[in-house]
């Protein structure tokens, strides 16, 4: 080889190694990013989803599971928050709700990152921001924006066709990734298997009584601005017997509760309320209903970021929701959400439509069923309304600052492995 | 089952490390397409499987 041509070479390669490491250390911010929050002084317990599935122990799919015991006997919510990392709305439900929430009757159980592997990188092939900002009077949050699907790092390859576990119904490749196409899971399945698991083995093993999901759909999507819960159940002992799939109307009705909340919630927002297919399977809104007790309810609130047609995906696109392609398409009557790009699909919106979607179910759910009554507040969707009208950042106003010496001893890392001494305490 | 998806996992983690090695040997040895043009390809193709094997991306 001359050794002209292998000076090239060389710098070739240097140049190469230049450029994997500028993108490796963005790569690497995001994975091992760390967001800090604060829970409220009603927290007596945390465990994480190996307490459940211990195979998931140092894994990038374990994460904490927040408990807020009352005392005082009544029923159990479980909320789960984040299980498509990239609709972000629900992660920040799900840290405000832990960080103000004060329940006088029953348990509440958060999960604020579900799939925290996912939340670790972007969509392949789509370019957006790693993060979002929100502004408080203490400072700047950042948060992660995050995939749909777990880290390929963490679980790979896909098959050709996922098949879901157990109704043997034919899903796409990358649904095998897919948290909320993999319930009720496996206990010794993949990853992604093995966390949907963790969550059914939460809902079972702590007796929950309403179990709510908190998703953000396109708005070219009918699903979206949406309650989904199932209005029949399966009949599990006849499956597990001889594998034939029948259904009926159980006692106590999740579309009954979520038709009653969606109808209350007309004069704040729209939220229309879907029946889940008995046919489609993998989903929370059907799985666990079918394989717990538990009443079942999902939420989706319209997030155009994950629209196909928007222009730029940017920071503000994300937490601000204005989009002219989007208006145009909606002026000719094809999305399913009235948007209007004046006011957009903000941040604050989406989340303070999960915080009073969460507790409208709740609501009704003990008024048809006292039995299971629960009383809990957190910040409500009018309450940040009220904030953003006065020009206060409504997120940020009710974040707690994780550095500020009172909030020290319940200030808590969301990360795959506990990270200070926190977390010892509970 | 989870040893087995491990391994699995674990495989393609070596196969990264093969195709970098293949890449790397063909920027420096190779009897065709000696160009510039194709050393740019070889050493802008290994940084996925660069950043696979150390875990980042």
């Amino acid at each position: 080889m001359e050794k002209k041509s292998l000076i090239v070479k060389i710098v070739v390669l240097v140049i190469a190694l230049v450029l994997a490491l500028l993108s490796g250390i963005e790569f690497w911010q995001l994975r091992h990013y760390k967001e800090t929050i604060v829970a409220s002084e009603d927290l007596t317990e945390v465990k994480w989803f190996s307490d459940y599935v211990p195979s998931l122990k140092n894994t990038w799919m374990d994460t904490p599971v927040f408990i807020f015991d009352s005392g005082v006997e009544g029923g159990t919510v479980f909320v789960c928050g984040c299980p498509h990392p990239y609709e972000p709305a629900s992660t920040m439900a799900a840290y405000l709700m832990i960080e103000n929430l004060k329940v006088t009757k029953g348990r509440i159980i958060i999960v604020p990152r579900a799939n925290y592997s996912g939340s670790t990188e972007g969509m392949v092939g789509d370019a957006y921001p790693m993060f979002f900002h929100v502004s408080s009077d203490w400072g700047i949050s950042q948060y992660r924006i995050g995939d749909r699907y777990t880290n390929p790092l963490d679980q790979w390859p896909d098959p050709f066709t996922y098949v879901n576990y157990p109704s043997g119904q034919n899903l796409a490749y990358q649904d095998i990734r897919n948290l909320n196409r993999t319930y009720p899971g496996r206990e010794n399945g993949t990853l992604t298997e093995r966390a949907a698991y963790a969550v059914m083995e939460i809902i079972r093993q702590e007796h929950v009584d309403m179990a709510i999901d908190m998703h953000e759909a396109e708005i070219l999507y009918p699903v979206t601005s949406t309650y989904v819960a199932p209005s029949k159940v399966l009949d599990r002992e006849k499956f597990l017997a001889t594998g034939e799939m029948e259904y009926y109307e159980p006692e106590k009705s999740s579309l009954d509760v979520a038709m009653m909340a969606g109808m209350n919630l007309s004069d704040q927002f729209l939220m229309k309320s879907a029946s889940s297919p008995n046919t489609l399977h993998g989903l929370s809104h059907r799985e666990w209903a079918d394989w717990s007790d538990s009443l079942t309810f999902l939420m989706e609130t319209p997030e155009i970021f994950i629209d196909k047609i928007t222009g730029p995906r940017t920071e503000a696109l994300m937490t601000e929701g204005k989009d002219e392609f989007l208006q145009k398409v909606t002026d000719k009557g094809l999305t399913y959400f009235p948007y209007d790009m004046e006011f957009g699909t903000p941040m604050w919106y989406r989340t303070g439509r999960h915080l009073t979607g969460a507790l409208e179910v709740v609501y009704w759910a003990s008024f048809f069923y006292p039995e299971m009554e629960v009383e809990v507040t957190w910040p409500t969707y009018l309450e940040m309304e009220e904030l953003e009208n006065q020009g206060v950042d409504s997120i940020g106003y009710f974040l707690k600052n994780p550095d500020a010496p009172e909030n020290k001893d319940r200030a808590f890392t969301i990360y795959y492995k506990p990270v200070g001494a926190n977390y010892d305490k509970y | 089952m989870i040893f087995f998806e491990n391994l699995i996992h674990i495989l393609y983690f070596v196969m990264a490390g093969l195709v970098l090695l293949s890449m790397l040997k063909s920027l420096f040895k190779r009897k065709k397409n000696k160009g510039v043009v194709f050393d740019i390809m070889y050493a802008y193709c290994l940084i996925p499987f660069l950043l696979r094997i150390l875990y980042i991306k």
